[in-house]
């Protein structure tokens, strides 16, 4: 059989498997949930073990000493796996999220700060203009506490949660749709026509196991209420 | 129970179910429905459309086998669209599993490439492969190339790759393009190339990324951005390079269709309630 068939009837199987943890938590779903777990770590181990021999020992071996520091920093972070000398690896740790934090916060200022307020000095002269700035300065009076809200600050702070009330049902909608194309995406490849008939043979024998699983009470029915 | 209490306990199993049935249905049968182009979808196809033929770009392929589905055809109409115009393609992924995808994206869309248009590798592209340590990372890409890579996605030592010969900062770069996927790093791309070397960056995320991204849009920070798979349909309509994005956002509009009605009449059943006291 061709490999990419088998390929996309294993993804067909697996997507299947997981799909069904909508009926309730089941040993398909869990079967599938640690073969994705242990597949995608074992990967991740290799892919990361490829990139140190290519970075780091490729270069030790022509001579660029410095990348032993790395290499050992990196092996440090395994001495949290014994309690006792868990405190080395917090070397590695403390330097990784001080570099880390050093270097975006370089920039943050310029560009999630000061680029942000730039963008909100408009001119009045269009209605998406005055909306940006009502509502980014309405929205911002929304998250001040420090006084009650009364007289005109009422007013302020109702549009303020009016325009974050907006923001936050686009974001649902937003996320809503993204997790449809999660779906469709999987779909996509499940109803090729090559694979559509192993996709609805697949679904079946799933059906089975669970239906007498669920019948001999071998598998517990999964109740929202 | 009233039947009102009954239709908002209704069982999730059943909305998942008729969720299914929604969006496979226009997966069975295609059906088109008339879709209005976003201007975020227009600006970055303009920005890519305005890259001068020839120059180098740097591309961040960060889509999965979940996000590949809908934001991998926007980022093989990207890659026809630029090696159309013999712009040079460095491409680099900051997660393990996305370097894999962005190969795929490459292949594909070389597949799709008219006769006669160059596409070789380590000529008119190249693939750096994983970069791993996210924001950090990207700095020190965009400060030397070197310092973070040794060889490409193949094994190929950069020092002997031609399109790679005067290229080690950002500097070499025209534009940037994120292709972020659901990874959350389109800030690290402003932070590290935009900011600090003023390269001209668009972008692709999944559609839940859309109105986290949209102030860059706003601030010339991002010039543009290709939400999902909407996006995706879009740069293939705005190419005239039909692919399976198209389809798929119809899909969209279905399950979207469900999720409205869900919505409005949950609604509205929860406001009779609370005006009879029963809520």
């Amino acid at each position: 059989m061709d490999p990419v068939l088998m390929g996309l009837i294993a993804g067909s199987a697996v997507s299947i498997g997981a799909y069904t943890v909508l009926i309730g938590d089941n040993p398909i779903s869990k079967i599938t949930e640690h073969l994705y777990t242990g597949i995608l770590g074992g990967y991740i181990l290799a892919t990361n073990w490829d990139f140190i021999n290519k970075n780091a020992i490729t270069k030790i071996q022509t001579g660029q000493y410095v990348y032993i520091i790395a290499l050992i920093l990196s092996l440090m972070l395994f001495t949290r796996l014994k309690p006792e000398w868990l405190w080395v690896s917090r070397y590695p740790v403390a330097l990784t999220v001080g570099i880390g934090l050093g270097l975006a916060m370089r920039t943050t200022v310029i560009a999630d700060f000061v680029g942000q307020i730039r963008a909100t000095i408009l001119p009045l002269n269009s209605i998406n203009n005055i909306v940006m700035i009502v509502g980014s300065i309405t929205s911002a009076a929304y998250f001040v506490f420090t006084r009650s809200y009364t007289g005109i600050y009422k007013y302020i702070n109702l549009t303020g949660r009016l325009f974050l009330l907006v923001a936050f049902g686009v974001a649902y909608g937003q996320t809503a749709s993204f997790r449809f194309e999660l779906v469709i995406g999987r779909l996509v490849e499940m109803l090729r026509p090559e694979v559509a008939m192993y996709t609805y043979v697949l679904i079946i024998l799933v059906a089975v196991v669970l239906y007498f699983g669920y019948k001999t009470k071998r598998i517990e029915w999964y109740s929202a209420k | 129970m009233s039947l009102i209490k009954k239709l908002l306990d209704l069982d999730q199993r059943i909305i998942f179910l008729v969720l299914f049935v929604a969006l496979a249905f226009p997966i069975l049968n295609p059906v088109m429905l008339p879709m209005a182009i976003q201007d975020y979808s227009i600006q970055a196809f303009e920005f890519a459309d305005s890259i001068p033929d020839g120059s180098i770009v740097i591309i961040e392929g960060g889509n999965t086998a979940a996000t590949y589905p809908q934001c991998g055809p926007g980022l093989i109409a990207q890659i026809v669209h630029l090696l159309r115009k013999d712009v040079k393609l460095v491409f680099f992924s900051i997660g393990a599993e996305q370097q894999v995808w962005t190969q795929t994206a490459i292949d594909t869309a070389i597949s799709k490439l008219p006769a006669g248009v160059p596409a070789e590798n380590g000529v008119n592209w190249v693939n750096l492969g994983y970069i791993p340590g996210g924001e950090s990372a990207t700095a020190a890409l965009a400060n030397n190339i070197r310092s973070v890579v040794a060889k490409d996605y193949f094994g190929t030592p950069v020092d002997e790759i031609p399109l790679m010969k005067d290229v080690n900062d950002a500097t070499a770069f025209a534009a940037l393009f994120w292709w972020g996927g659901s990874e959350g790093s389109i800030p690290y791309g402003v932070r590290q190339f935009v900011g600090p070397f003023g390269i001209p960056m668009s972008g692709s995320c999944t559609t839940n990324e859309v109105p986290n991204y949209s102030p860059y849009i706003s601030a010339g920070q991002l010039q543009g951005l290709f939400g999902g798979v909407r996006g995706s349909a879009e740069y293939e309509y705005l190419l005239k390079l039909p692919g399976p994005a198209l389809g798929q956002a119809m899909a969209t509009n279905f399950g979207g269709l469900w999720w409205l009605i869900l919505v409005a009449v949950g609604n509205i059943l929860y406001f009779i309630l609370r005006t009879r006291g029963e809520a």
